[in-house]
């Protein structure tokens, strides 16, 4: 069984024994517990979608290491046609859920942790690729979901790993055993960490010599003994109990279920260490996995995006406006800013390249330049989008006074539209809108996959001023000074 | 009167250079001062037949003068794609140096191979 269908994920998850916390409280059922039930369903999607004919061509491929038909999810880029199916596949599954999906995290970290154990082992003649192919065969043949476990508190920011006044604001290893190593320390933000089948850990900066026991990669399984899960609040939350329409996207919710992730003297098996003090090659994963997942946001932010113009244009059209100029104009410049994204993922994946280990990777300026990029598209995606709502989007009543028998009727006399489109429908579309744009659901695109300044660095470093330089010196006849 | 060998064929490949990384230009002109002067060795375009030798020239690792067909045109290449010399990483200064090392232990193998 290379490929799971959603219902066998939902019943793979019943196996596992997780801790969770959230609002206070111990979660005893992942999969019964209304504030996660939405990131279930959205993953599930990525199981579903896998097998339906007609996603076929962009959800699998066809696996050398194993000999079957598996999920991209779980299947390392071998040309550019992976590259760039990877974000059709990303913008096709945004448009299904309109929420995050998850999987792709996961997806980047073993696509980042194949090629840099390659370059590992060829310096430093240790076998953690070998280590690795065998884990992604296990990956491959059970379609598990991985959630890429990177970013660390990092207590203050101006101090290095090892220079923290708390040893644990960085995973480390705090013992080597026989048999494995013992990890302690925490990951922050951890997109889907509480419905993955496992963890695969990954250092978050550049180490010194000084940091090497914080230069770790690993995997484990979610319900490892040590490691405490604590679900992060969102926006409107405590309407995932109460209500359904009052949601906006009840099935699918908003971002991805994220994490604080304890790791509290964790064991790890040898066998799932792909890194263990080889603090000179920290910086390549974090270069590559931030590539990786920076190329993705041209995919399903604009799948989100489409969802999301859909529901603007429906209300305008709910309210009476679709016939404005102007609100004509703002539709098409969401358009064009969401595709604009989109020609940035497409682009950073036609320029990726080989690695050493035969892998491929999207280019690392433009996989930057699309995350920068989503991070101002995508607020002024939804500022045109709340314009085009109005205020509604902030004070409409709730379905339950909606749903009341006494008040119930001023809400549909005073909230009607057009003739032909209900008060229901313009309830609900608010409310889609509401929960694709107001709080937490942006501070994906700002923060999400690093924050923008992580992006103008990478883009700064490789900017190549040197060779425009050169262009101007040649342009306006200057000589170039002996070097 | 002695018979003298023939001369080994080199041949250059530039990738397009839309946006090169590094000055490709540069390390052209460094290979055709080596080939000067390296009698064993003729420059000569890539749609001459029994080349030895292609170098690949390409500005960034996205490598798009890289093809099958132009390898298949030779037995032996050299990949220069950004800052790397056949998928290792090399600072750009130090990539003419490295091309001298990788041309010479090419013409030694293709020297020993040579039938007498």
């Amino acid at each position: 069984m290379a490929m799971m269908t959603g219902k066998q994920y939902r019943d793979s998850l019943k196996k596992l024994k997780p801790e969770i916390y959230l609002m206070g409280e111990k979660i005893e059922s992942v999969v019964d517990h209304p504030a996660i039930i939405p990131h279930i369903n959205s993953a599930a999607v990525t199981y579903d979608m896998a097998l339906a004919p007609e996603f076929e061509e962009l959800m699998t491929v066809n696996s050398d290491l194993i000999g079957e038909k598996i999920n991209r999810y779980t299947h390392i880029h071998e040309s550019h046609d992976d590259l760039v199916k990877k974000v059709k596949m990303l913008r096709a599954i945004g448009q299904q859920t309109g929420s995050c999906f998850q999987r792709c995290v996961g997806h980047d970290g073993i696509n980042s942790v194949y090629s840099v154990t390659f370059d590992i082992d060829r310096k430093m003649r240790t076998d953690y690729h070998k280590r690795f192919i065998e884990f992604i065969k296990m990956i491959q043949k059970n379609d598990l979901m991985i959630s890429g476990a990177m970013t660390d508190p990092k207590g203050d920011r101006s101090l290095s790993p090892s220079k923290q006044a708390d040893p644990d604001q960085y995973v480390h290893i705090v013992d080597k055993k026989k048999d494995g190593i013992v990890v302690s320390g925490a990951k922050a933000h951890i997109t889907g960490a509480v419905n993955s089948h496992g963890h695969l850990v990954m250092p978050t900066a550049s180490m010194k010599e000084e940091d090497s026991d914080y230069a770790v990669c690993f995997y484990i399984p979610v319900d490892a003994p040590g490691i405490v899960h604590i679900f992060g609040r969102q926006t409107n939350d405590l309407r995932k109990c109460n209500c359904t329409m009052d949601q906006g996207n009840a099935e699918y919710g908003i971002v991805g279920g994220e994490a604080l992730t304890v790791f509290d003297k964790v064991f790890i098996p040898w066998e799932y260490v792909f890194m263990c003090g080889e603090y000179e090659f920290a910086f390549e994963l974090v270069e590559r996995f931030a590539t990786a997942h920076r190329q993705n946001y041209g995919g399903c932010k604009v799948g989100l995006a489409d969802a999301l113009i859909g529901t603007t244009y429906a209300l305008a059209e709910a309210q009476g406006t679709l016939q404005a100029a102007h609100i004509r104009d703002k539709l098409t410049e969401m358009v064009s800013l969401s595709e604009t994204l989109y020609c940035c993922s497409i682009a950073c994946s036609c320029q990726g390249y080989a690695l050493p280990a035969g892998s491929f990777m999207a280019d690392p300026l433009l996989a930057n330049v699309t995350k920068l990029n989503v991070t101002r598209n995508v607020y002024e995606i939804a500022r045109l989008a709340q314009d085009i709502a109005g205020g509604v989007l902030a004070t409409a009543p709730s379905e339950m006074d909606w749903k009341d028998p006494k008040i119930g009727k001023y809400v549909d006399k005073y909230m009607k539209g057009v003739d032909n489109v209900s008060v229901e429908t313009r309830l609900r579309l608010v409310r889609l809108l509401e929960a694709m744009t107001c709080g937490t659901a942006l501070v994906e695109s700002m923060h999400g996959a690093g924050s923008p300044q992580a992006q103008k660095v990478m883009i700064q470093r490789r900017a190549n001023f040197e060779h425009k330089k050169r262009l101007a010196n040649k342009l306006a006849k200057i000589s170039e000074q002996p070097s | 009167m002695v018979r003298q060998n023939p001369k080994y064929k080199i041949a250059l490949k530039y990738c397009g250079t839309c946006n090169p990384y590094i000055d490709v230009t540069r390390i052209a002109r460094h290979l055709f001062n080596v080939i000067k002067e390296k009698d064993e060795l003729k420059l000569v375009p890539i749609s001459e037949k029994d080349i030895s030798i292609i170098v690949i020239l390409c500005g960034c690792f996205r490598a798009c003068g890289n093809k099958e067909d132009v390898r298949n045109k030779s037995d032996k290449y050299l990949l220069i794609a950004g800052e790397s010399l056949m998928g290792e990483y090399i600072a750009e200064k130090s990539l003419p140096s490295s091309l001298d090392e990788r041309l010479i232990e090419i013409l030694e193998e293709l020297r020993s191979n040579r039938t007498p």
